[in-house]
């Protein structure tokens, strides 16, 4: 059973477009890894995904469910609302720049939605976060605002508090290409501590040794096309396409 | 601001000195001399020579004048004050221009509250119509959008000496109704009405200068876009309002004194009056002095504020 799925998904900026017919399967409990040169639609198609981008054209499918499906640029169906904001809430998102609440704590940003979007009471809200905060390491930063917290710091809280959404499958955008090269160990420390425990993930990355050993398939996306899926070894050691190839000479 | 905070022997000092100057008030106010004794203390010949016509005046102010006179017209006037329990004349040289402007001092507040009272009720009522208004201005809805841009468009575009004008006298012309008999409540509903105009674009600018990652971070989180608003926009834009909004309120201070063209007598009218009754324009010195305690005191307050909401910095 797939939790996630697209079929043709297309994606235009006015003239520019972006994703193209894009169609990827994610099974439940797999990670897979985006990588692909630098504009190739990566972070759009994330975007897509959860609605920060409005798709031009294209099915998504969650839990098996049609999500949305638009046509040229209209949608053509869609989950009714309640069950609609239940699928869109099963994807969790982690950014690139964090995106970290500057006004709350680390705590008061892992509670934000589970209080107000699930209604937990606070004191409920506070114990998951808090619990959260344990498994990212941080419980000694509860009460620090993001600014008092490091680039690795700040990206496992957000880490964290896409968790306490309970999503089904979490999406990451480049969640370490902000930070400091000493740093980036503990996020992915965290994230590969995630997909041990059986979570599905979708990770836009550059760190090629975590898709190595995390993913069980990578997908190497190119002028926003898919241009080769494969598991890591075939991806690693001997790439089909002659752009995958080209690709991974420039970057190890 | 920051270092009297963080420096407790500086902060202790400042509360010293306030509380320093409080006592001395308090203690001056206390030991103000009794009517007897002020008539004591006034010669018999400046009594006599005042014939039965002569006029205590602002008793109540510690400093008072006597008017001396057949008719009030040719009255000299002197001035004494009463200070720690007795009384002093000051009629001559350098105590006359003094004793003149402590006398003075008691309208001069009573103008004060008139331009305080009004700057703040019409900043506070402004901001927070300011709000929905800058918020509407970016809703996506047309209709409403464009009532909010006309709405700025308008109060911005136009004079607040008219908009004033017409709203006491203009309006109740075209519409008995809307006929408003309290002046200050006019002046309110005017400055209230213009100010919500100008908060509303600082308040805009402020909510659309916080980085589109946090919007999308909420989105991504489920909230709804009145949540992000609420939740999320607003709180981060507060600390950036406060500068401009402290400038608007001292704008708004200064143009308090358009309040005259509907004979309301803020300070700026006071200290008019004062000057060409006492045909002396030395009035213009505490009233300007006064206008720049009070600046002082705002500035004070919103940068007060504006540490307060830095917290998370
Ligand atoms: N809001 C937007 N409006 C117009 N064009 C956009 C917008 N967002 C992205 N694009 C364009 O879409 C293309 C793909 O961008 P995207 O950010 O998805 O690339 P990416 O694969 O994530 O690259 P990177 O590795 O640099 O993050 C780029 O050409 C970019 O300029
Ligand atoms: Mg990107």
């Amino acid at each position: 059973m797939s939790l996630l799925r697209t079929e043709n998904l297309s994606k235009s900026f006015g003239e520019l477009k972006v994703l193209n017919s894009v169609s990827i399967s994610v099974e439940q409990g797999e990670v897979v890894c985006i990588i692909g040169p630098s504009g190739a639609g990566k972070s759009t198609f994330l975007r897509s995904l959860n609605q920060i981008e409005q798709i031009t054209s294209g099915k998504i499918f969650i839990d098996d469910e049609l999500f949305l499906h638009r046509e040229n640029n209209t949608t053509v169906s869609s989950a009714q609302p309640a069950e609609y904001k239940r699928l869109l809430l099963e994807m969790g998102m982690v950014f690139q720049s964090f995106n970290l609440f500057p006004h709350k704590t680390a705590l008061e940003n892992i509670m934000l939605a589970p209080m107000h979007v699930k209604r937990l009471g606070r004191g409920e809200a506070r114990s998951l976060a808090r619990d959260l905060l344990g498994q990212v390491g941080l419980s000694d930063k509860a009460d620090e605002y993001p600014a008092r917290l490091s680039g690795g710091q700040q990206q496992r809280v957000a880490i964290a508090r896409a968790l306490a959404m309970q999503p089904k499958i979490m999406l990451f955008d480049e969640p370490t290409s902000a930070l400091d090269p000493e740093l980036v160990g503990e996020v992915l420390g965290v994230m590969r501590g995630l997909a041990d425990s059986g979570m599905t993930m979708l990770v836009v990355t550059h760190e090629m040794s975590f898709a190595r050993e995390a993913a069980v398939r990578i997908i190497f996306m190119c002028d926003g096309d898919i241009a080769e899926e494969s598991e890591p070894d075939q991806m690693f050691t001997n790439p089909r396409n002659p752009r995958t190839r080209q690709f991974l000479n420039s970057i190890l | 601001m920051a270092d009297v905070k963080r420096d407790p022997r500086r902060r202790r000092a400042a509360v010293a000195v306030l509380a320093a100057l409080v006592v001395a008030c308090a203690a001056l106010a206390f030991t103000k001399p009794p009517m007897a004794q002020v008539e004591r203390s006034i010669s018999a010949e400046l009594i006599e020579g005042a014939g039965n016509s002569y006029n205590l005046t602002g008793h109540n102010y510690l400093i008072f004048n006597i008017a001396r006179g057949r008719n009030i017209k040719s009255a000299a006037t002197d001035t004494y004050i009463g200070i720690a329990g007795s009384v002093l004349p000051m009629n001559s040289g350098a105590a006359k221009p003094i004793a003149n402007v402590l006398f003075w001092i008691p309208p001069l507040l009573g103008g004060t509250r008139i331009t305080v009272a009004l700057t703040m009720v019409s900043v506070f009522a402004g901001v927070i119509a300011s709000v929905f208004l800058a918020l509407g201005k970016i809703s996506k809805f047309p209709p409403l959008s464009a009532a909010c841009r006309a709405y700025i468009f308008f109060f911005r575009g136009t004079p607040l000496l008219m908009q004033l004008f017409f709203i006491y006298y203009a309006l109740p012309d075209i519409i008995p109704s809307l006929t408003i008999n309290n002046k200050f409540l006019a002046a309110f509903i005017a400055f209230a009405l213009n100010s919500a105009a100008y908060c509303a674009e600082i308040i805009r600018a402020a909510i659309q200068s916080i980085d589109k990652g946090q919007s999308e971070a909420s989105r991504a989180l489920g909230l709804s876009g009145a949540q992000t608003m609420r939740l999320v926009i607003i709180p981060q834009s507060v600390r950036r309002l406060i500068p401009p909004v402290a400038n608007e309120f001292i704008m708004v201070l200064k143009d308090a004194s358009l309040v005259s063209i509907i004979a309301l007598t803020d300070l700026t009218q006071m200290t008019r009056s004062i000057s060409s009754s006492a045909g002396n324009a030395l009035v213009y010195v505490p009233a300007m002095v006064i206008y720049l305690v009070i600046t002082a005191f705002f500035s004070f307050v919103f940068n007060k504020l504006e540490t307060r909401f830095s917290v998370y910095q």
